[in-house]
């Protein structure tokens, strides 16, 4: 049972080979969300720091979150963070995170549908919030269970769980691994808006 | 649940921790609206805590003008600085000087309150973006655990006081500045007599005359070791520089004392901080820097002001307390020096090495520099360059004014070890302080007053640099490239042999990001001379300029002539006719990519300007009277080339009047020429009304013209010749983005 809300909550999914777009053709694209409101949230801006290596890449900084084209643990990803405004509920808003992730990453796939295809069934959940998160085993342990409890429900299948890093000056962050080879995205949708509907 | 306060209680310096309870109170009051908004924008820019742009609500999309609804509303943290909107954390790290367990906690908090980016800044300071005021108590907390303090990182104090990287390990200093630059910053924070300034007040100290290093000479007070033998004993003291600055106009510093020992040097620091509260200017902003008092008051009577005020200096006992302490200041190995020992040698190492290694002055030791493209480091490099030090170097982590991270004290043995490591964390890039690392400020990424994408541009220009260094000249190779977003200087573009600064002009209807090329500045000699603006030219066109006056450099120069003089050689008609070229505009029709700035698919704008009406044949008008004041200020530039301050002068004050003219005859085509006529037309229907106004500068470049215009100048030199060319030149600027924006049928 997690019952204090991390300060800010993030997941990531992995992009499943490199595209042939790069991440200076991001750049239009989240420029163009913003003029379009293609993904939720009070869009703002967009800030490039894809000259860092493994940095957040091409971000799309919005009011309430972050959408980042990330390229972080030399994996290229869409990276959502949430900043503020979570539910109270740990279960909701670890849904509503997953939500807004797959919204961006399945808009990122419309964008270039031959090319950028996300692995779908991999999520990396980051809490940014080292005063109730340490990256400690103890901590991890503590919540690992409601994580996984969570994202059962969210995959609708069985799903193994693990620590990312163990240097315990980064984040806490857990790899969340569904158990099955055919995700039906449009099940997980189903259920995350119920999730969100009952919240 | 436990808060970051009371976990770190015990951490906090008193002091500190009563300043940011005070300062978290102060944010409830402002919440409430029982506390003033300014007054609660100076006290918040006080802790660094600084606005970004889009924090009025307002961005442009490409399209159109979107209001940015932010949850408080009607919240404000400063006139038109909306509570919600993301804002800048700049913190302060005197000298640059940073432990391994401080660059922990800055990754820390890049991670958790901004985008998980650190940004070294040209003062040496560590900016975070995207902060929420919400956060900044706790990450001021959590700083002052581990002894930073943001406490006047910004407003109108003592800004972060700067020294040489390389201080205590260089081959040519006098002394180690460091100790000093330390003891300053202590005496200075929260001091009385530094509390009342009507601007910001910057200090830089360096160890020597020769290199850029402390930049003294573009500081409101420069202090440059010297040595002096005194009844037979050799004293440390420093020569005192002030008056110096960049912004939009650039001063240099003035010699306040050739020599005043160590004792004297806070005392006396203490006296001009007096004298600047007292008689600087304090309601106009624009005036109000030490070096427009300097400059108002000459140096000789600003050096008697100070020297009656140093008697009326209290004692203090921390004047001199720090300085038996000053030989324990820490600047010592982590681990035994060692020669390079002969082992095989990494990949890439001899390149790296030639460029990024600078071997100490204590034998089997060197000092090596990170490139770190754009000044930016993520969390992760944080932590793991924080193992690098622990390994190799211990705490001796510095920050550089050219916005990169420098180790010192490393083992010579260990370079291919190090070198190894920190290819491993992306931050093994060979070219530190060569033409691909190039400065920059935020421009408009963040900045609320930028005016072109100085970042984007960096950017650009050191994906194509680093493509081609290796064919490079040496003589190309060792130039140095700074870019400003807009006419101030935050990326000392006026002290590269190459600088930018961020305008616009316009084209048909629509406007298209420019940067003014600044040539011939002088970065050694702790800034020895400053460039002049030679013409604008279109954002998209600068790498071709770039590449235009490298190759013409290379190809005509005499054998080891630099590139300040061979710019001096060359002169200011045949850069102009150089530029000639590069300056054409296309239609938006013709090129649509000219109109959207670098690292933005935006079509350009700056301000949120709606369609307006008479375009045609009045903007034409406007084209031609503006084209004939801006040859005149050439004609100006030509004068002060050829020694002639009087006749640039002449040309400088007529260019100003008939820029005024240009858009006075937009409204009103019959004002004829006669000077008196055409500055109160100019005065009644732009100045007073407020149209001319910049949306920061406000009336600032219009008093130029006033200025000028009511007194001719009591005495001609070249200093004031260069302030007045620089002043038209700011001037007519001001005019293009006013006509721009009153008489355009702008449309981007």
């Amino acid at each position: 049972m997690i019952t204090t809300l991390p300060k800010r909550l993030g997941v990531k999914f992995s992009l499943k080979q490199q595209p042939q777009l790069q991440p200076d053709d991001i750049l239009p694209i989240f420029q163009r969300w913003i003029q379009e409101g293609r993904v939720e949230g009070m869009l703002i801006d967009v800030i490039d720091y894809k000259h860092v290596p493994e940095g957040p890449g091409v971000v799309l900084i919005a009011d309430e979150a972050d959408y980042a084209y990330d390229l972080g643990d030399g994996q290229t990803g869409l990276h959502y963070i949430r900043k503020r405004d979570l539910p109270d509920d740990f279960a909701a808003a670890l849904a509503l995170v997953f939500h807004c992730a797959l919204q961006g990453a399945r808009a990122l796939e419309a964008e270039a549908p031959e090319d950028l295809r996300f692995n779908f069934s991999s999520v990396k959940v980051s809490f940014f919030d080292r005063m109730n998160y340490r990256n400690e085993s103890a901590v991890y342990d503590a919540i690992g269970g409601a994580v996984a409890e969570v994202m059962t429900g969210i995959y609708g299948a069985e799903i193994s769980i693990s620590r990312v890093y163990d240097d315990p000056r980064r984040l806490l962050a857990l790899r969340v691994e569904a158990q099955s080879d055919d995700l039906d995205l449009a099940d997980i949708s189903r259920r995350l808006n119920a999730s969100r509907q009952t919240v | 649940m436990t808060t970051w306060k009371e976990l770190l209680d015990d951490k906090i310096p008193a002091e500190m921790g009563k300043l940011i309870d005070t300062y978290e109170a102060q944010m409830e009051l402002r919440k409430q609206g029982k506390l003033d908004e300014k007054v609660f924008a100076e006290s918040r820019l006080r802790k660094g805590v600084y606005g970004q742009r889009y924090d009025n609500g307002q961005r442009h999309d490409g399209v159109r003008t979107r209001e940015l609804h932010y949850s408080s509303d009607e919240v404000v943290k400063g006139p038109d600085t909306l509570w919600d909107a993301p804002g800048m954390q700049r913190i302060k790290i005197p000298y640059g000087g940073l432990t391994a367990e401080q660059l922990e906690v800055l990754s820390e908090l890049a991670d958790e309150y901004s985008d998980g980016i650190l940004h070294i800044t040209t003062r040496q300071d560590i900016q975070l973006h995207y902060v929420h005021i919400d956060d900044t108590p706790d990450l001021m907390r959590r700083l002052a655990a581990v002894s930073i303090t943001t406490q006047e990182a910004c407003g109108n104090s003592v800004r972060n006081i700067t020294a040489c990287a390389l201080a205590g390990v260089c081959h040519d200093e006098v002394f180690d500045v460091s100790p000093y630059a330390d003891a300053m910053t202590q005496f200075l924070l929260g001091h009385d007599d530094v509390q009342d300034f009507g601007r910001k007040f910057k200090v830089a100290f360096s160890g020597c005359a020769g290199h850029a290093c402390g930049l003294v000479k573009m500081h409101d007070l420069g202090l440059l070791a010297q040595t002096r033998e005194l009844d037979g004993e050799a004293v440390r003291g420093f020569t005192v520089f002030v008056g110096g600055g960049l912004g939009t106009v650039p001063h240099q510093a003035k010699v306040l004392a050739e020599f005043c020992t160590e004792e004297q040097l806070l005392p006396l620091t203490q006296a001009i901080a007096r004298v600047f509260a007292r008689l600087g200017e304090k309601k106009n902003r624009n005036r109000a820097r030490l070096k427009f008092l300097v400059a108002k008051l000459g140096i000789d009577e600003f050096r008697g002001l100070v020297e009656e005020e140093l008697k009326t200096v209290p004692p203090d006992p921390r004047h001199t307390d720090y300085i038996p302490k000053v030989s324990d200041f820490v600047n010592a190995p982590a681990k035994a020096g060692m020669a390079l020992n002969g082992a095989p040698l990494p990949d890439g190492f001899a390149e790296w090495y030639a460029t990024n290694v600078y071997k100490q002055v204590q034998g089997g030791y060197s000092t090596i520099t990170l490139n770190t493209p754009l000044g930016d480091l993520t969390s992760e490099q944080g932590f793991k360059l924080a193992d690098i030090a622990r390994e190799y170097v211990g705490d001796n982590i510095r920050l550089s004014v050219e916005q990169n991270v420098v180790l010192r004290w490393v083992a010579d043995a260990d370079l291919p070890a190090i070198y190894r490591d920190l290819l491993a964390i992306g931050l093994g890039d060979a070219n530190a302080g060569t033409i691909v690392d190039i400065t920059t400020c935020p421009g408009t990424d963040t900045c609320k007053l930028g005016i072109a994408s100085s970042r984007g541009l960096t950017a650009e220009l050191r994906a194509r640099l680093i493509e081609r260094i290796n064919l490079l000249p040496d003589a190309v190779r060792d130039l140095k490239i700074k870019v400003s977003g807009c006419f101030n200087s935050c990326g000392q573009h006026h002290v590269a042999d190459i600088g930018f600064f961020g305008n616009s002009r316009r084209s048909g209807n629509h406007k298209m990001p420019h940067f003014q090329v600044v040539l011939g500045g002088q970065w050694h000699e702790n800034a020895g001379s400053y460039g002049l603006a030679v013409g604008a030219v279109p954002a998209k066109r600068v790498p071709d300029v770039i590449e235009a006056l490298t190759e013409r450099y290379v190809a005509e120069r005499a054998e080891d002539e630099n590139f300040q003089t061979w710019i001096k050689e060359l002169g200011r008609k045949e850069i102009k006719a150089m530029l000639q070229p590069f300056t054409k505009l296309p239609s938006f029709e013709e090129k649509p990519d000219m109109f959207s700035d670098w690292g933005d698919s935006r079509v350009y704008t700056i301000d949120d300007i709606g369609v307006g009406e008479c375009a045609g044949e009045v903007v034409s008008l406007f084209s031609m009277e503006i084209s004939r004041a801006e040859s005149t200020h050439f004609e100006a530039l030509l004068a002060l080339d050829e020694g002639d301050y009087a006749l640039a002068d002449e040309n400088a004050y007529k260019a100003m009047v008939q820029a005024a003219r240009a858009l006075v005859r937009t409204k009103h085509l019959d004002v004829g020429d006669d000077y008196n006529n055409i500055v109160d037309e100019f005065r009644t229907r732009f100045y007073d009304t407020e149209l001319i106004y910049d949306r920061f500068a406000k009336g600032k470049f219009a008093r130029y013209l006033f200025n000028r215009h009511k007194e001719s100048p009591a005495r001609i030199n070249e200093d004031y010749a260069h302030q007045i060319i620089d002043e038209t030149q700011l001037f007519i600027e001001n005019v293009h983005t006013a006509e721009q924006r009153i008489n355009g049928v702008i449309v981007s």
